[in-house]
């Protein structure tokens, strides 16, 4: 792949060469969707903004050594995997508190709260954030390789080839884990999708 | 599920975009073609619709900020004397590893002090044993040693003589 045919890429090549402009260039473009990976992985907003920090962190440190091999949304997504699940193993090791175990004071609370930007009368914000949470809750519950294949998978700028990349699978292994972990959404969700609850302002 | 590669293909795409415009007459006529597939079809377009509508996490107003103020900091950091460096990163990288080895190379250490005062006492011992041991005759005793061992000794028989003799 050449600069020209990933204008990403070509900003990269500027990072490298020292120009801090094409950094936050970068930056801008890709806080939201890296946010997005790592707030999905890891379920809680202050670990994902921390890491989403340190991806972009990497990817300025590891500037020297990029070569234009693939798309750079590939190669950062990839930063943001091994970023996430080193972060779950050393949860995993440390047994830390997450915010999937709500403090007892805590537990009529809903499980995550976001801004919601778009504009809705109450009844439909109440509805919205209800099903949000369910939708977050069953995407945490699926094990962590479904799960990233799936929020990946929402990324559009990523194809199902880059996704297996990502995730170090074929491509076939990838559709397979997105099937997998949709099906189980499917089962877990079933009576909130059978009665059409979410369908939302439109 | 159908196995159908038509339906396989468009449904693969709706789980990453909205399909366009072509892709959903297409898939319209392949439902229109098979009508037990829609309730199939009807739960991916619903869980599509919810995943889609999932709010973004939240990104805070001076996220790149912040990025920018971390980098800097890393830059600095990499700026600073290299000496400095190696006296600050490797150790704290590799102090377990020389900890355990230098327990490992203690103990060979002892471990072989150990063998080797065992073998100066096993020496010690027979060093002992042979001092106990009775002493020797004198070497005067051998001074005429030589003398005597040539008295043992015969000249060569005569063989002209015995001739004669015989």
């Amino acid at each position: 792949m050449s600069p020209a045919a990933d204008p990403d890429a070509a900003l990269m090549l500027r990072v490298k060469q020292g120009d801090a402009a094409a950094f936050t260039e970068l930056v801008d473009k890709y806080k939201q969707p890296v946010m997005n990976v790592a707030y999905r992985m890891l379920h809680d907003a202050t670990e994902a903004e921390d890491l989403a920090q340190a991806v972009f962190v990497q990817v300025f440190k590891a500037a020297d050594r990029y070569r234009v091999s693939s798309k750079f949304s590939t190669w950062l997504f990839t930063i943001a995997r091994n970023l996430c699940l080193n972060e779950i193993r050393r949860r995993d090791r440390h047994q830390a508190e997450s915010m999937e175990a709500p403090h007892p004071e805590q537990e009529d609370q809903p499980l995550h709260q976001f801004e919601d930007t778009q504009t809705v009368s109450p009844p439909e914000r109440l509805l919205h954030g209800e099903s949000a949470d369910k939708i977050e809750q069953a995407l945490a519950e699926l094990p962590e390789n479904q799960r990233l294949a799936i929020v990946l998978c929402r990324q559009e700028e990523l194809s199902y080839e880059e996704i297996a990349q990502v995730l170090r699978c074929s491509v076939s292994a990838t559709k397979s884990l997105i099937h997998r972990g949709r099906e189980t959404l499917k089962l877990k969700l079933k009576p909130y999708l059978q009665s059409g609850a979410w369908h939302g302002p439109k | 599920m159908s196995d159908d590669p038509l339906y396989n293909r468009l449904r693969e795409q709706s789980w990453r975009r909205q399909l366009t415009g072509p892709e959903q007459a297409e898939l319209r006529a392949w439902l229109s073609a098979h009508p037990e597939a829609q309730a199939d079809w009807e739960a991916e377009a619903e869980l599509n619709a919810s995943l889609s509508r999932l709010p973004d996490a939240p990104v805070p107003g001076n996220f790149t900020a912040r990025v920018l103020q971390a980098v800097e900091h890393e830059a600095a950091a990499g700026l600073r004397p290299r000496e400095g460096k190696w006296l600050v990163w490797p150790w704290r990288r590799w102090l377990p590893k020389v900890a355990f080895a230098v327990v490992i190379v203690g103990a060979g250490f002892v471990s072989y002090q150990k063998v080797e005062a065992a073998n100066r006492r096993k020496l010690a011992e027979s060093v002992a044993v042979v001092s106990s041991v009775s002493s020797l005759p004198s070497p005067d005793i051998l001074k005429d040693f030589d003398a005597i061992r040539a008295l043992n000794s015969t000249p060569p028989p005569d063989e002209e003589l015995l001739m004669v003799f015989q």
